[in-house]
């Protein structure tokens, strides 16, 4: 469950962050400008979905799961962008005996690229990818930290910014295939069948979101809405655990702003799912410094 | 460079516009199929029954002569049935055709694993019983746990064996040969053996199994009879039997494996979840020094789980001789030893290697898994496919295989419940794997791995290193995952060694000669 908020908060907001630019955003870094950005992440829930069912467990209590990320976006041209990001993630439970885990999970990029710029109305195309970086165990959830799958994703971006006052509006769609994984075990269960095999099908995903805000040259604001979700999968049976075969699904809602008056800025976002299946009520909110200089 | 870079842009995402419909995510499984058995076994017919009296208990009326009209019918019958098979017909034959014993046995393992969850707690903080009579409500019943799935694959495997041997035994009292090897021109889809079919084995088999089953798993009834009427169909489809074959076979697995059930209705399982019997379980081992109980861990408190399994009827051995196999006590909560195990621990929740998480998470069969013995059973049965054992001696190792791993189950809950050690985590320790809900001395995975993994050394001589190294993991792999104490896990593994020597000793006077 934890998972897919990850997969939410740092694939689809890859970063949910930074400076002027990121995977969801029609901005780009200017021809030889790169802006670093050091984000902390938190999300936690107490309430979950299993399968539709709303409900807590105390012997988990509240699933935390924080994170430290190093991610950069570099201007290639004016119109070429490429981010990437690193997150440190760590699990904790407060309630009940199951182990936090922690470690380095999964490195992403994105290719963006303004295929159409025209009277403030654009049309962006992202293409990305991730590697899980550490041999994390995938299968314990909702302690692990990512599921291990090598991702793809392709992504469609349209804004729309009034020139003269920066408000703007943007939605976008995305489809992400995710590579089957490896567990420890050589046999588990996925809907009512058990696989005799090491290997897990994890199922591809999608999603889409709306955004209005503002933009002007020192700070931005503004409020978003995204739902992501598999494209197959099986659910949580009752009282047992999540599986990475599971068909998450969340529609989280929120807000984000950034201030960067000079080359050192900041960012911040929030959000909050408002609904979902086989996946935590997150409430989720990310911090960021950004850094911004010529190479 | 702008023209390049939207040339790099669209053809990565037309690549990956593809790549994400096109790559195959089929998930690749080891694929079983049939063979001739290495060895009829033409003597089976007298090895030593579980719970029939004797072979002959139940009789099987003379088959019709091969040259009789009746049979000629049959003939003729069987191959209009095997002439021309639709694609299901054909995965069904190929299915079936790994074997009879293998597939039920597997799928066994797979309803275990769909009922292994325990229930969840209610709105007034109590967790319901699951109830027999309502089997799909919540909770389901049953709750398959280890012990529970321990008993659920003897009695299927003891039917399977018992009824196989009563079949064999009429087998080669009748002899009659195979129906393609009667008239050639019947089209048949599996190898054929010598071993005469009548009765089949394979509605021996079905019958029985079908027979446990439905009373283990009542919420499965028409999953269970798809497939024990697919299988008895995909003998005819696959040319291997004539329906006088399937009915004889079907009436003595039935008859079997109902006496079978007769002795599971007895045996003392209904009593297993008295939870009245703790008080006096905790006052024993209070008596004996124990200066911390084993508590449940969950919130709310959940009651441990079968206090009085260790008083279920087992196979191998008696009464006296499970209060023999009784280990001494563990170490005193105050003692240097405890202290030294407890820090063992302590250090590896600091340090755990990916290697020991490995370990733990391998073994682990928790929650929604086939549970220890499942996973002892399938090596077992992967072991029995390998050697091309013929379907009464795949059901003999199995059955020597399931007695023993529930008898490990009771020896190991007689001693979880005679001491009454706490767990690890009463002491601050947390887990990579789950906390089972039952006290701690000795570790269940340990006893029921040392008794398969002797009994599976003895049948299988020259793999008997590799069983016991994969029994020395799983015992090792509960301190990895930090829910047992090495002396629980050592202890444990050695019990059950002694209980497997029992079933070992059976094996060795069943008229096998193996």
């Amino acid at each position: 469950m934890k998972k897919l908020i990850i997969t939410l908060v740092v694939a689809c907001g890859l970063a949910g962050t930074a400076k002027a630019q990121m995977p969801q955003d029609a901005i780009y870094m200017p021809k030889k400008t790169v802006c670093a950005a050091l984000m902390y992440g938190h999300s936690s829930w107490k309430e979950y979905w299993e399968h539709t069912l709303k409900r807590e467990n105390y012997n988990i209590g509240t699933l935390t799961t924080q994170s430290v990320s190093l991610m950069a976006a570099a201007g290639i041209t004016n119109r070429f962008n490429i981010i990437a990001n690193l997150p440190y993630v760590k699990t904790d439970a407060s309630a009940g005996n199951l182990m936090g885990q922690k470690g380095f999970q999964d490195v992403s990029a994105w290719l963006k690229y303004k295929v159409v710029d025209l009277k403030g109305f654009s049309v962006n195309a992202l293409a990305g990818g991730s590697l899980p970086v550490s041999k994390y165990v995938p299968d314990f959830m909702p302690m692990s930290i990512g599921m291990q799958c090598r991702t793809a994703s392709g992504r469609l971006l349209l804004n729309y910014t009034h020139p003269k006052t920066g408000l703007y509006v943007t939605t976008h769609g995305t489809l992400t295939w995710r590579s089957n994984i490896s567990v420890d075990r050589d046999a588990y269960k996925s809907g009512d069948k058990v696989y005799n095999t090491r290997e897990v099908n994890v199922p591809n995903t999608y999603d889409i979101a709306a955004r209005l805000g503002i933009l002007r040259k020192k700070w931005q604001t503004e409020v978003w809405g995204e739902h992501g979700a598999c494209l197959s999968g099986d659910y949580i049976a009752r009282n047992d655990m999540p599986f990475p075969t599971n068909n998450m699904q969340a529609t989280t809602i929120g807000w984000y702003g950034k201030f960067q008056p000079k080359n050192i800025g900041l960012n911040a976002r929030v959000g909050y799912v408002i609904d979902g299946v086989n996946a935590g009520q997150s409430t989720s909110y990310m911090l960021g410094f950004l850094y911004q200089f010529n190479w | 460079m702008k023209k390049y870079i939207k040339h790099i842009v669209t053809i990565t995402l037309i690549a990956g516009a593809a790549g994400l419909y096109s790559c195959d995510k089929t998930v690749e499984e080891p694929q079983r199929v049939g063979y001739t058995p290495a060895n009829v076994d033409d003597k089976a017919g007298s090895w030593k029954t579980y719970v029939l009296a004797s072979p002959t208990e139940f009789s099987v009326a003379t088959p019709s002569s091969v040259s009789s009209t009746e049979y000629q019918a049959e003939l003729a019958a069987l191959k209009q049935a095997s002439a021309s098979l639709t694609q299901e017909q054909q995965e069904a034959v190929v299915y079936w055709g790994a074997g009879a014993v293998y597939r039920w046995n597997e799928i066994a393992r797979e309803l275990a694993a769909r009922y292994n969850i325990p229930p969840a707690s209610n709105a007034e903080g109590k967790y319901p019983v699951p109830d027999a009579n309502n089997p799909l409500a919540d909770p389901k019943f049953p709750f398959a746990n280890p012990p529970y799935t321990a008993r659920a694959l003897a009695y299927l495997s003891v039917a399977q064996y018992d009824a196989l041997v009563a079949a064999w035994n009429y087998k080669y009292k009748f002899k009659r040969q195979a129906p393609s090897k009667t008239d050639a021109t019947i089209r048949v889809a599996l190898p054929v053996s010598s071993i005469p079919t009548y009765p089949s084995e394979d509605a021996v088999v079905a019958a029985a199994s079908f027979t446990i089953l439905k009373a283990m798993f009542p919420g499965e009834v028409p999953f269970l009879e798809a497939k024990y009427n697919e299988h008895k169909q995909s003998r005819q489809w696959a040319g291997m039997n004539v329906s006088s074959d399937i009915t004889a076979g079907n009436d003595l697995g039935l008859a079997v494996a109902a006496k079978v059930m007769g002795r599971a209705r007895t045996d003392g399982m209904s009593a297993a979840n008295n939870q009245t019997v703790t008080s006096g379980m905790i006052e024993t081992a209070k008596a004996m020094g124990l200066s911390e109980v084993w508590l449940s861990q969950e919130t709310p408190a959940r009651p441990p789980m079968l206090p009085n399994y260790g008083a279920v009827q087992t196979w191998n051995f008696d009464k006296a001789a499970l209060v023999k196999l009784r280990p001494g006590p563990p170490p005193a909560l105050n003692s240097t030893e405890f202290q030294q195990n407890i820090d063992e621990l302590r250090s590896i929740q600091k340090n755990q290697t990916r290697e020991q998480a490995r370990i733990a998470n391998f073994w682990a069969d928790g929650a929604g898994s086939y549970t220890p013995p499942g996973h002892w059973h399938r090596t077992a049965a992967n072991a029995s496919h390998e050697a091309r054992y013929s379907e009464v001696r795949m059901a003999r190792t199995l059955a020597l295989v399931g007695t023993t791993l529930q008898d490990a189950g009771i020896s190991c809950w007689d001693v979880k419940y005679y001491y009454y050690y706490p767990r690890p985590q009463q002491f601050g320790l947390k887990t990579s794997v789950g906390l089972p809900n039952f006290p701690s001395y000795t570790s269940g995975h340990s006893t029921f791995s040392g008794a398969a993994s002797a009994v599976l050394g003895y049948i299988f001589p020259e793999r008997a290193a590799e069983f016991s190294a994969q029994a020395a993991e799983a015992s090792v792999s509960r301190i990895y995952g930090l829910i047992h104490y090495r002396f629980d896990c050592e202890v444990g593994l050695k019990v059950g060694k002694n209980v497997g020597q029992y079933a070992i000793d059976r094996g060795k006077a069943d008229g096998s000669g193996l």
